[in-house]
């Protein structure tokens, strides 16, 4: 079952000459449980694709569907209840609440929806799971820059998302504390059967994806490879 | 420095405007308000020039006749001076602008006290008495006069008509300007120079005045020295030489030495000398406007720069010095002034030239005079705008200078923090406490607001001042309006004695001059008047011991007056038994009077049935030069004992009180209560100079008849029913009371009218302004509070695209404006009471001495302000609240 569906998709930027066409008939289908990589070169379009799959962004042209559901068709407050209860960010640059602790950036979008109903368990074990709990009551300016992006997968996870849209997760981080980030993104997506799509300019870590959707200029170059042992423990690739 | 500067001002161009406008509002506010302000001094001046004459100074000198040599000599020096004025020569020291001679040929006792009078075309022009209608007097039966005197005399003639004074019978060749009517103390008949040649001895009195440009004092010295005249010989006009430094004021440092070191001084002392000395509120408030445009430039400066204070921390990185930073601020900071400052004061100018005409007068100290029975303050007597330059250009000196040091404080302020830090912002948050709020159940939108907000609690606090500041002066404006407002009912009923319209009172020096009460009943009569209040006077003396007297400075001062000490023997005099006599007016009140006496009760209660049931009396307080009031340490239901002369047709001898005790009738009564003034006030015996409020008793009119068996009348105040005609109404007390003796009509409408508009006029100026500052405080407000929700402009975003509603957003950010408008709400109320209202009470008691404090702010207005915080607050953090929702989220969260 596709759980986000992108349908001829434009996405264009000013106007008359100085319009930037960002996105051209782009036209992508993501399964349940996939953990697919966007990868292209800078200003190819990767992270509009992205904002306008997390409904950030409105495209110029074209339909997304997620989880069935045209988000392009819901009001601006239908809007941001979808997108809070059913899709996660994590960006490059963190983007944690500097005056909030580590456990409160983890539960703040919790409380946009469910008020002070907060489920402290949830929390707890994926503060544990991504290995900072010990860090709940640091600041973000306290932390490492891989603990912040922890706290940040921690934040996208919280509302239990069924997709999780990581822009560049992995851009500010060392190459150690990168495949940690990875290695825990990819964990989460098994345990919490979570659809992650990620853009990554690093091919390196692409290839540890399910499958890689490659853009350049607005396009996307053929279909993407399905990696098949990543779930299923057989190596190779197979096209999807 | 200055290339970087003009980028940076182009680069942030609604911050430029920003400090521009902030620059360009002080200037106005500066220029307008300081202009106004020397404009109403300056027309002060002229007022009181049209009141109290054009000159400086006079000096009398009793010529003997026989004596030629004396009056040669005077002679002499008058034609020099008269031709030094005329050449305009420059004396030693001294310009003299005009020189004028009068010279009392008489007087007559009977049935006033009138003065026959010559006075050169100088002296004329210089004392206001020039000729209106007809001819000077040449001859020795002719004579000019004022309307007042001639209305008084009972002369309904007109020129060439004969008057039977004492006996001879004098035509009145001419009319003259009238005086000013509160002022009206002295009756003069103008005769020409021949008149009384062969008398024994006249009286010549030689006014001058000065070139203005130069201190007064300095030039009255040069001349002192130069024709060898004795200090005690000068007699200053006061009320002008009070605007143009006509005293050699004391020096600040002498000010501040006597007041720590002499028991009488005290900080009153040094505030009421700055006042009258250096012009203190005039100064004061310029340099408070100063102060407050400088803490609006410096806050809206300091906001811009913090916007950009990563960047210069950048700069610095890259090896630009502090230097060079603190004078690209400053070149901002003086270009942006250089520009504002002119345009302000264009501007300010050009505000009060529209609406000047309203707002004459407003500054004024003192009633806007009126002559005789017309207005002296008429439309074409506006003395128009006087810019002030000397205070404009020390305005733009300080803030010149002010300004450099703003910048260099803001450099500081950057380099308190590391590069580093500066880059990275506020981490102030992370030194307090960390609970997991979440855990606690809290709301954390709530509590990422009130983080955003106390994460720096300077900025915090310079926001709820900025909120507050407006507030806090529109409270002290209006607490003061209120309160001047009642101060000047008061005061225009008992100081400057027009609490009625129509006065009709006995010019003599026998208390056994009265108006019968068959006179009072008639104008009682007069259909067109109402409240006709009539009171009977008998002065007394007051005995009290010796160790009663609190004020001995007091009464030394008072009793250093030749008039008090050659007619009464002094005012409070020791009796040698270990009393002091006290000269006191006792007045018989009308119970409507009595009535009205309730609004100045300082102690005790004004009970009409228990005054006459017990015999009690109403004792009017002392008030000393910095508002404080006494009654010798005594408090009602404490007892006097008054004296007054058992004749009341007593030799003028028995008022000094000395005479055998057989001609006086002793009595002691119990104090009901202590007030501030006296209404109804004579103007024969101790009150004689304008309005003073000298020691009075006041019981009813019934008590001191039945006490001192006095039966007459001496005042008799009166007002109008509404819609009388005014005009008729004087014509007819004229004519009831023109078969009394003595007897003076006075018609104090014009004035009534000249100060009424006056007050209202005041009151509405002082709104004005408290709406201007709210209104620059408002602009300040603003852009605080923008700065404040557009610092965390790239948490907003993220709390966005962490899925809050607009809705959610916006209750986040007015939550915030809430919080600020009540903190301001709070503030402003501990700050208005605990040392505002404090401030306000003590420089209205004891700088402006107002009478009562009484009036407080409506609560209404109370409320309006707190409500007008929040509303401000709420509309300052929504205006970029809507802005941040309106924004793109990515970009917001890229920021």
């Amino acid at each position: 079952m596709n759980i986000l569906e992108l349908q001829h998709i434009e996405k264009i930027y000013g106007v008359k000459e100085n319009q930037v066409r960002a996105l051209h008939d782009i036209n992508i289908q993501v399964k349940e449980g996939e953990f697919v990589a966007i990868v292209g070169t800078s200003g190819s379009g990767k992270s509009t694709l992205l904002n306008l799959a997390g409904g950030l962004d409105t495209p110029t042209k074209g339909r997304i569907l997620v989880k069935g559901k045209e988000i392009d068709s819901l009001s601006r407050k239908e809007l941001t209840v979808f997108r809070r209860r059913n899709i996660g960010f994590v960006f490059q640059s963190y983007s944690l609440m500097p005056v909030l602790n580590v456990y409160d950036n983890v539960a703040l979008p919790v409380t946009f929806d469910r008020g002070r109903h907060v489920d402290h368990k949830y929390i707890e074990e994926l503060l544990r799971e991504l290995g900072i709990w010990d860090k709940r009551r640091k600041y973000p300016a306290e932390l490492s820059g891989g603990q912040q992006q922890r706290a940040a997968i921690a934040r996208a996870l919280a509302n239990r998302p069924a997709i999780l849209l990581a822009d560049e997760p992995t851009g500010n981080l060392d190459s150690v504390t990168t495949i940690e980030v990875i290695g825990l993104l990819k964990a989460s997506c098994k345990k919490y059967s979570q659809t992650i799509l990620m853009v990554t300019h690093n091919e390196a870590i692409a290839q540890t994806c399910d499958r890689i959707i490659h853009i350049e200029d607005g396009r996307v170059l053929g279909k993407g490879f399905v990696r098949k042992h990543f779930f299923s423990g057989e190596g190779g690739e197979v096209p999807c | 420095m200055l290339k970087l500067a003009c980028q940076y001002m182009k680069y942030y161009k609604s911050q430029t405007f920003a400090i521009f406008a902030s620059i360009f509002l002080t200037a106005v506010l500066l220029s307008g308000i300081s202009t106004l302000m020397y404009s109403s001094r300056q027309n002060d001046l002229e007022n009181s020039r049209t009141m109290y004459g054009d000159w400086h100074y006079r000096v009398t000198a009793d010529v003997n006749s026989d004596a030629g040599s004396d009056k040669s000599d005077f002679e002499d020096i008058y034609k020099e001076l008269c031709g030094k004025v005329q050449r305009k020569e420059k004396g030693s020291g001294y310009r003299l602008e005009q020189c004028g001679r009068a010279q009392m040929k008489g007087m007559l006792t009977v049935p006033y006290e009138i003065r026959f009078l010559y006075a050169d075309e100088s002296c004329r022009r210089m004392t206001h008495c020039q000729l209106i209608e007809g001819r000077e007097p040449v001859k020795d039966n002719e004579i000019a006069a004022d309307n007042y005197t001639l209305e008084n005399l009972g002369f309904s003639g007109g020129i060439g008509d004969t008057l039977n004074l004492g006996g001879d019978i004098y035509v009145l060749t001419g009319i003259v300007k009238s005086r000013w009517a509160s002022g009206i103390d002295e009756m003069n008949l103008f005769v020409g120079e021949e008149f009384g040649k062969d008398s024994a001895a006249e009286q010549n009195i030689l006014y001058f005045k000065f070139d203005e440009n130069e201190k007064l004092y300095v030039q009255l010295e040069a001349f002192q020295r130069a024709y060898h005249i004795p200090g005690d010989a000068v007699e200053a006009n006061e009320d002008i030489t009070m605007y143009l430094s006509g005293e050699r004021p004391d020096s600040i440092i002498d000010i501040i030495k006597f007041a720590l070191t002499d028991e009488r001084g005290n900080f009153t002392y040094i505030i009421l000398k700055l006042q009258s000395e250096y012009n203190f509120a005039f100064n004061g408030m310029l340099v408070l406007l100063l102060l407050f445009g400088l803490f609006v430039i410096y806050s809206v400066f300091n906001i811009s720069v913090s916007r950009r204070k990563a960047e210069y921390a950048m700069l610095q990185t890259l090896g630009i010095s502090e230097g060079t930073i603190s004078g690209t601020l400053i070149f901002e900071l003086w270009i942006l002034f250089l520009a504002g400052y002119p345009l302000g004061l264009i501007a300010g100018n050009s505000i009060l030239r529209l609406c000047g005409r309203k707002l004459d007068g407003i500054f004024t100290s003192k009633i806007n005079g009126a002559a005789y029975g017309e207005r002296v303050q008429n439309a074409e007597d506006y003395a128009g705008i006087h810019v002030p330059w000397e205070m404009i250009a020390a305005g733009f000196v300080f803030l010149f200078f002010a300004l450099a040091v703003v910048g260099f404080l803001t450099v500081r302020t950057i380099r308190k923090q590391t590069l580093s830090q500066a880059m990275a912002g506020d981490t102030a948050f992370m030194k307090q406490s960390r609970p997991v709020y979440s855990k606690r159940g809290c709301n954390l939108a709530n509590i990422v607001t009130r983080k955003f907000m106390f994460s720096d609690k300077r900025k915090v606090i310079g926001i709820i001042l900025s909120l507050s500041i407006g507030g806090c002066i529109f409270l002290c404006t209006t607490y003061m309006t209120e309160n001047l407002k009642v101060h000047a009912q008061m005061a225009f009923k008992s100081d400057d004695g027009l609490g009625s319209e129509y006065r009709v009172s006995v010019r003599s020096d026998s208390m056994a001059d009265t108006i019968p009460a068959s006179v009072i009943e008639e104008m009682k009569d007069i259909a067109e008047l109402s409240e006709v209040y009539a009171s009977k006077y008998i002065m007394g003396e007051l005995v009290i011991k010796k160790e009663q007297l609190e004020w001995n400075e007091y009464f030394r001062e008072k009793n250093k007056d030749s008039y008090y000490q050659e007619r009464y023997g002094g005012i409070c005099v020791d009796k040698g038994n270990g009393t002091y006599g006290i000269k006191y007016d006792v007045y018989g009140y009308d119970t409507g009077m009595i009535e009205e006496l309730r609004e100045f009760l300082l102690e005790g209660e004004i009970d009409l049935n228990k005054l006459e049931k017990r015999n009690q009396v109403i004792a009017v307080a002392n008030q000393d030069g910095q508002g404080n009031y006494n009654f010798y340490g005594l408090h009602p239901k404490d007892t006097v004992t008054l004296r007054v002369p058992k004749e009341i047709n007593c030799p003028a001898d028995v008022l000094k009180f000395d005479a055998d005790s057989t001609e006086y009738v002793e009595k002691q009564f119990e104090i009901a209560a202590i007030v501030s003034r006296a209404l109804a006030k004579e103007d024969n015996y101790l009150n004689v100079n304008n309005w003073s409020n000298s020691q009075s008793f006041i019981m009813t009119n019934r008590l001191i008849e039945d006490n001192y068996g006095i039966s007459g009348y001496s005042i008799v105040n009166a007002s109008p029913v509404t819609g009388a005609d005014t005009e008729k109404i004087g014509g007819k007390i004229l004519k009831t009371v023109r078969d009394v003796p003595k007897a003076v009509f006075r018609d104090y409408t014009a004035a009534i009218e000249t100060q009424k508009n006056y007050l209202k006029r005041r009151q509405l100026f002082f709104s004005g302004i408290a709406v201007i500052l709210l209104v620059i405080s408002l602009f300040h407000i603003m852009n605080s509070m923008n700065y404040s929700v557009f610092a965390h402009r790239r948490e907003y975003g993220i709390i966005r695209a962490m899925g809050i509603t607009d809705a959610g957003l916006y209750k986040m950010i007015l939550r915030m404006g809430i919080l600020y408008g009540l903190l301001a709400d709070v503030f402003i109320f501990l700050i208005y009471h605990l040392l505002f209202r404090r401030v306000m009470d003590y420089y209205m008691v004891h700088v402006v001495q107002f009478l009562h404090i009484s009036a407080v702010i409506p609560a209404g207005v109370f409320g309006m302000i707190m409500v007008l915080n929040v509303a401000i607050a709420v509309l300052a953090v929504m205006i970029p609240a809507g802005k941040i929702a309106a924004g793109d989220i990515i970009e917001e969260i890229r920021r």
